[in-house]
């Protein structure tokens, strides 16, 4: 799928201008996407309540015509859908978006949720969630997407190269599609070269999570964005792992 | 053993019956021969001597006797006898005086150590009497080649009886321990053993019982396994739409009556409730069915102690007396420790065992990071202790309260029912998924202490694996 940069990080549709970096927005338009019609009209509700915009649909199919008929800021998917499953729905609006999915399994503890992180999900909750711990982290993730970087400049390693203000990220000078957390994740460990940053550390700078966040968060999007800026992802030069410890930048 | 001793006397008792059987009848056989002979030969004397003239010497001479028999003459008061080895005086006075006064007999006796049978005829025609002794030497020898015959027979039956037992035994209970050692494999939780009867037709009707009831033990447990999980997960959704909207509720909570706002806080701690239990049921059915997977981080213990603390606390507002704060000592070895483990799973068992004693002991006293050195010398391992305020826990109830829904003798004093009954089982099966344990103590003083020993870092010299990797070769979830 061709995604350029234009598509990258769309606008909404409340109309908001075209940014990589969206601000001073207070409501917020949150797709959920759920095949039971109970969950689907209660989380409809406490998500109004809270008060975001909801967009709900029943399947994947569905899920990808509204995103790409109007994107929202944030995806709420459920993994176990009639038809076309979480994962490929969360493929498919990947190619065009970077757009925060957070996706709810079944299970915290099967591959699922690691298989729902490499499709390109931000996070997940686990069924039954409750509704307060959801509003916590879609709170914390588009808190996130929308306040700036910090102002640091160009940060370099190897060939890469990441402009946090633009939001842009190149590899040999060509430009390489990183999602909102995969960016964050480059630009903090771009920001402390050679020292080694904690799981911990990471869930809290990169999501804005407390310390309630999963370390395989971590973990597979580190991997992915290997897979992004390493020439040989399985012998990675730029981002290593610290056994015990954490991740660092090779400086 | 008892074996042999049992066929040694068998085959000696069988081999002495033989013995004795054949002696008898032998002895009879031949001291009947032997009777017959001396009436043969009598009769034969008896004729002669009613010829006149007859010398006696020559007659007996003449008499036809069987090899080492001798015979003896009395008439007429003088003896005459084949041999000098017997006469008068060997044939036994009892026998003589019999024979002489008209009576036929037959005696054994010894000449010289010598068995000897002697048949004494009267021979009133003639006014003498015929004695024939025969030598019973030879028959002694035969019943003593007999006798040793049948000891070394007896013998040989004896150890050839137990070799070919004992490696009867050991063949017919071959496959006996392939069944045994099936069984424990069982026993031990390997429901998926099954015995393999080769083509041994005897066993193949044991392995095939042995088999169809493996798996219908099997497919019974695997079915109930999977009935909690099934149950539990058809819980969620309806759980996820009541917990959504009551959060809904919950944002309005000011626009309700009092009325209102009590009935919400209990539906909210129930469904709280309900909630936990869903989740408890579903974790125990996955430790169950051997489902469930360590998803390892690299974290500071203390910290992870205190957050999982925080989190354990109720909420404020929450209904019932304000909870005393639960003091979290690191001691200085544990400061800084570094441990690999599955966050979600301490915090649960931290969590358990807080809630726990908050229900039964009035509530967490202390809660301890420790850092001693494990078994073995092998470096430290982590140690979180919660001690309670509570009046401890009996010896013989605390291998009970890691079992689920037990309910054990304080269950009188039963709270207010915000228990799962699965807390403590969820603990003992969390620190056993690390490598680890849990135990019960006293505290001096009173009170209970509730001690998990984890490793602190289950897969050491593991690959440098994220919990990622580690859980993406997770094994099939048969609960979907």
């Amino acid at each position: 799928m061709a995604a350029g940069p234009a598509t990258l990080w769309s606008t909404t549709r409340s109309g908001r201008p075209a940014g990589r970096f969206p601000q001073g927005r207070s409501v917020s338009t949150i797709l959920v996407v759920e095949d039971d019609e109970r969950i689907r009209s209660s989380m409809r509700l406490a998500l109004e309540g809270e008060g975001h915009d909801v967009v709900d649909v029943a399947s994947g199919e569905e899920a990808i015509d509204a995103f790409a008929r109007d994107p929202t800021d944030l995806v709420l998917l459920d993994l176990m859908l009639p038809g076309m499953d979480g994962f490929d729905t969360c493929r498919s609006i990947r190619r065009a978006s970077a757009v925060p999915v957070i996706m709810v399994t079944a299970r915290s503890d099967t591959h699922d949720v690691v298989a729902g992180l490499e499709a390109g999900a931000d996070d997940y909750v686990t069924k039954p969630f409750v509704a307060k711990e959801l509003g916590a982290r879609i709170r914390a993730l588009l808190r996130r997407t929308r306040a700036a970087d910090g102002d640091v400049g160009t940060l370099t390693f190897g060939d890469v190269e990441v402009v946090p203000d633009a939001g842009v990220v190149r590899r040999g000078g060509e430009e390489i599609h990183c999602t909102r957390t995969e960016f964050r994740l480059l630009t903090e460990l771009a920001r402390n070269p050679g020292r080694v940053l904690s799981r911990e550390h990471l869930l809290e700078q990169v999501w804005g999570y407390d310390y309630f966040g999963d370390g395989r968060l971590v973990d597979v999007h580190v991997r992915r964005l290997r897979t992004k800026v390493e020439a040989d992802p399985a012998n990675p030069r730029y981002i290593i792992t610290v056994r015990g410890m954490g991740y660092k930048l090779a400086a | 053993m008892t074996f042999a001793v049992g066929a040694l006397a068998l085959s000696g008792v069988m081999a002495g019956i033989t013995y004795l059987t054949a002696r008898a009848g032998f002895l009879n056989e031949r001291q009947a021969e032997f009777r017959r002979q001396a009436f043969v030969n009598a009769s034969l004397v008896q004729n002669s001597l009613r010829v006149p003239g007859t010398a006696v010497g020559q007659l007996l001479e003449s008499v036809d006797t069987l090899p080492g028999s001798r015979s003896v003459l009395a008439t007429h008061g003088q003896w005459f006898a084949t041999s000098i080895s017997v006469g008068q005086s060997q044939i036994p006075p009892a026998e003589r005086s019999l024979v002489l006064s008209g009576t036929a007999a037959s005696q054994t006796f010894t000449i010289d150590a010598t068995p000897e049978v002697v048949v004494g005829v009267p021979l009133p025609g003639v006014g003498a009497a015929y004695f024939e002794v025969f030598s019973l030497e030879e028959v002694e020898r035969t019943l003593r080649t007999l006798a040793l015959t049948l000891a070394i027979a007896a013998g040989v039956t004896t150890l050839a009886g137990a070799a070919v037992g004992r490696w009867a035994a050991g063949r017919a209970l071959r496959p006996l321990r392939g069944v045994s050692d099936a069984a424990v494999a069982i026993a031990a939780g390997d429901l998926g053993t099954r015995v393999d009867a080769g083509d041994d037709a005897d066993l193949s009707v044991l392995a095939s019982s042995f088999n169809r009831m493996a798996d219908h033990l099997q497919e019974r447990i695997e079915r109930e396994a999977r009935f909690t999980s099934d149950v539990s997960h058809e819980l969620r959704s309806p759980l996820t739409t009541l917990s959504a909207s009551l959060s809904v509720l919950e944002a309005q909570r000011e626009q309700l009556g009092p009325t209102g706002q009590r009935a919400l806080g209990l539906l909210a701690g129930d469904l709280s409730r309900f909630t936990r239990m869903v989740s408890d049921l579903l974790e125990i059915s996955r430790f169950d069915a051997g489902s469930a997977e360590l998803s390892l981080d690299d974290v500071d213990a203390g910290e992870l102690v205190r957050h999982a603390l925080a989190a354990a606390m109720p909420p404020h507002g929450a209904a019932g007396p304000p909870e005393r704060p639960v003091v979290v000592d690191v001691t200085p070895r544990a400061l800084g420790l570094r441990v690999r483990v599955d966050k979600r799973r301490i915090e649960r068992i931290v969590a358990n065992l807080v809630d726990n004693a908050r229900q039964y002991a009035g509530g967490a006293r202390r809660v301890v990071v420790d850092a001693p050195s494990g078994p073995g010398a092998r470096g430290p391992i982590l140690r979180i202790t919660v001690e309670d305020a509570g009046p401890g826990v009996a010896p013989d109830e605390r291998g009970h309260l890691f079992e689920r829904f037990y309910r054990g003798r304080s269950s009188g004093r039963r709270g207010a029912g915000e228990g799962t009954g699965l807390g403590l089982a969820l603990v003992a099966e969390h620190a056993r998924l690390h490598g680890g344990s849990v135990g019960i103590e006293d505290v001096p003083g009173g009170g209970a202490r509730f001690v998990v020993d984890l490793p602190i870092d289950p897969e050491p010299g593991g690959p440098a694996t994220d919990g990622a990797r580690a859980a993406s070769t997770d094994r099939a979830d048969p609960s979907r």
